[in-house]
């Protein structure tokens, strides 16, 4: 672990420099950088597994594999759909539970917490680094996904789910729209990482408990008996980035996926501005 | 310090008022004009060619079992998959729900796009006599060269959309009573609620209400209820529906590159059996019906051996149906809310929209 010195004496001057410090902070961590690299390695690892294979039989494997051989850009597609169960949630997870936590779990809590009515202030700023994260980690498989696409594979029109086709660069605009998406989806997390952060002193508890909190999502969410709970689900809207892929773009998942997750942020946000706000700060 | 934690229980009850007032019925606009059954279906008749985008859903309820939904995987596991027109792919539809966007602009220019699941689309784009197929799935086209309207062209001036409600309204009348209903509202717009109800008990059907645009005639909504259910077995309807022209070039479909390109071709209309002989089973046996209106009963004889019919078997063969199905004597009864089907062992296949006993006399009547 890195020392953390900067967040220690951070500049005072108004929340942007605490906002700025943290993200400077924040992606200055080699443990960010290598989550970030775990996740463009998703990409590298399908394209270079399709390539060294014979052709993929249509319609096995993950949506769109089959795809790529003949397009490079499918890759991007293909990692994003394999990322977002487990890969997208285990890094999010790790940035949003180490946001309060981690501070505490270092003693420098009570620095950054000098200044009067400072707390919800730091809370905010801890909240803008974890979905500057939510921003990137998506950003990271999409970028890593289409240059290497298009270093192994020809790169062609694409042809969206509805049969259109569509020219490579509207192809890159829909995959940085499903980039996006995927932010969105993950911010919900975010917060619910977030409030666990505020409960606990060890970093890694809260890590641990926002991933778990959405596999549970996800397999809640997997049960017919449980219809009815399924639209207040966090992870619901999650696989619903295929809508991006028809012709004309289906907005309806987008907007529904950025009010729930609206909701949960909302939510949690109060949650854990109640326990931060009456906790003793002993570290 | 309690009021620190006034935020946390707020927002959930604001989200959940929001969620309250969301469910509440809209103010109704003004009161569509009184019509009688027969000057709503002139209203449908006389709808000028409408172009409009739509969300359509569908929504079935026949106590078929269901599969868990399957992962974002566009492997063969997903129920309702399988080659167009198998068995398991009409039980998938039968079971499952759906959602299509529809897109029209006048009568000859039309484009469906039902989804099957998240990663997955079929569409279905007509322009003109020219009318595309395609799915996503398994990135297959086919082409369809509609014929010229022959029978259209008979007289058009003998019938007026007031003739041919009345023709309807005399056909149905002895077995079918129609009304009409309490205004609904339907995507938003106020509808006319036509209801058709069998004069018989013997069927299963208990009402068909079909939501009628009172603006445009533009059926918007079928609901078919079981006798005796309170809510709709089937229901098919427009959840969100904006008039006005779609982009052109929604209705320009050239198959991708790499997709598989079929040429479907048209059976040739009714009367010309000797051309198409090789399309159509020449030799099986002939579908008859029995009964009449809502009591009829759809008596499908065994194939001859060889033949193409495989039907029956194959359907006894799905899994899903096999289970859902009950041993009567002499064979399989599927039952449904809306309807049965009775597959007998000696490879006689019933259906109809009656309780099963009716098949089972059907069947033994007809040896």
């Amino acid at each position: 672990m890195l020392p953390v010195d900067a967040t220690a004496k951070p500049p005072r001057g108004s929340a942007w420099s605490l906002l700025g410090s943290e993200l400077k902070v924040l992606f200055g961590r080699r443990r960010t950088w290598a989550l970030l690299l775990a996740l463009a390695a998703i990409p590298v690892l399908i394209a270079v597994a399709v390539r060294l294979s014979s052709t993929v039989p249509a319609g096995r494997g993950p949506a769109f594999l089959d795809r790529i051989s003949q397009n490079g850009l499918f890759v991007a597609f293909t990692a994003m759909l394999v990322s977002v169960p487990l890969f997208l949630p285990l890094t999010v997870g790790v940035v949003a539970g180490d946001t309060i936590a981690g501070e505490a779990s270092h003693g420098t809590l009570r620095y950054l917490l000098v200044a009067p009515a400072g707390r919800i202030r730091l809370l905010l700023v801890k909240y803008a680094g974890a979905l500057a994260f939510c921003v990137v980690a998506p950003l990271a498989v999409a970028l890593a996904g289409g240059a290497i696409g298009a270093a192994l594979f020809p790169v062609g029109p694409v042809t969206l789910l509805s049969g259109d086709v569509i020219q490579p660069p509207e192809a890159a605009l829909r995959i940085l729209l499903i980039a996006a998406y995927l932010a969105v989806s993950l911010a919900g997390l975010s917060a619910i990482g977030l409030f666990l952060s505020t409960l606990t002193v060890v970093p890694v508890g809260a890590m641990a408990a926002t991933v778990v909190v959405s596999v549970v999502s996800q397999i809640l969410g997997q049960l017919p008996q449980l219809e009815w709970l399924h639209p207040w689900l966090f992870s619901h809207y999650w696989l619903g980035f295929g809508d991006i892929l028809r012709q004309p773009v289906l907005w309806d998942s987008f907007a529904s996926n950025a009010v729930l997750q609206a909701g949960y942020v909302a939510v949690f946000g109060a949650l854990a501005y109640g326990r931060f706000a009456t906790k003793d700060i002993l570290s | 310090m309690w009021t620190r934690w006034l935020p946390s229980v707020a927002v959930p009850v604001v989200i959940a008022a929001g969620v309250l007032v969301g469910t509440l019925p809209a103010g109704a606009a003004d009161p569509l004009p009184a019509r009688t059954p027969a000057q709503v279906i002139e209203l449908m008749g006389t709808r000028t060619a409408v172009s409009f985008t739509g969300t359509l859903e569908q929504a079935t309820d026949f106590g078929l079992p269901d599969l868990p939904a399957a992962g974002p995987s566009s492997g063969p596991a997903a129920a309702g998959d399988g080659p167009a027109g198998s068995v398991a792919s009409i039980a998938g539809l039968l079971a499952a729900d759906h959602t299509a966007r529809v897109y029209a602009d006048g009568p000859a220019k039309l484009r469906v796009q039902v989804a099957d699941g998240s990663f997955a689309e079929r569409n279905m784009v007509r322009r003109g006599t020219d009318v595309w197929f395609y799915a996503s799935k398994d990135n297959s086209a086919a082409h369809l060269v509609l014929q010229a309207p022959d029978r259209g062209s008979g007289d058009p001036s003998t019938a007026t959309p007031a003739d041919i409600a009345g023709r309807f309204l005399a056909a149905a009348d002895p077995d079918t009573e129609i009304s009409v209903g309490a205004e609904v509202e339907v995507a938003g717009r106020a509808a006319y609620n036509l209801l058709l109800e069998p004069r018989t008990a013997d069927t299963l059907v208990g009402r068909i209400a079909i939501a009628v645009d009172g603006e445009t005639g533009l059926p918007l909504s079928v609901q078919v209820t079981a006798r005796g259910a309170a809510t709709p077995a089937f229901r098919s309807g427009f959840t969100a529906l904006a008039l006005g022209a779609p982009d052109d070039s929604l209705f320009t479909f050239v198959p991708p590159a790499g997709s598989s390109v079929r040429e479907i071709v048209p059976p040739a209309p009714g009367l010309s059996h000797d051309v198409g002989d090789s399309e159509t089973p020449p030799s099986g046996p002939r579908p008859a019906v029995t009964g009449s209106g809502w009591t009829s009963v759809l008596a499908v004889p065994a194939p001859a051996a060889g033949g193409t019919g495989a039907g029956a078997n194959a359907l006894l063969a799905d899994p899903l149906l096999s289970q859902a199905a009950v041993d009567v004597p002499g064979g399989k009864l599927l039952s449904t809310p809306l309807f049965t089907v009775l597959v007998m062992a000696d490879g006689r296949l019933l259906a109809g929209l009656v309780p099963g006993e009716r098949l089972q006399a059907a069947a033994a009547a007809a040896q």
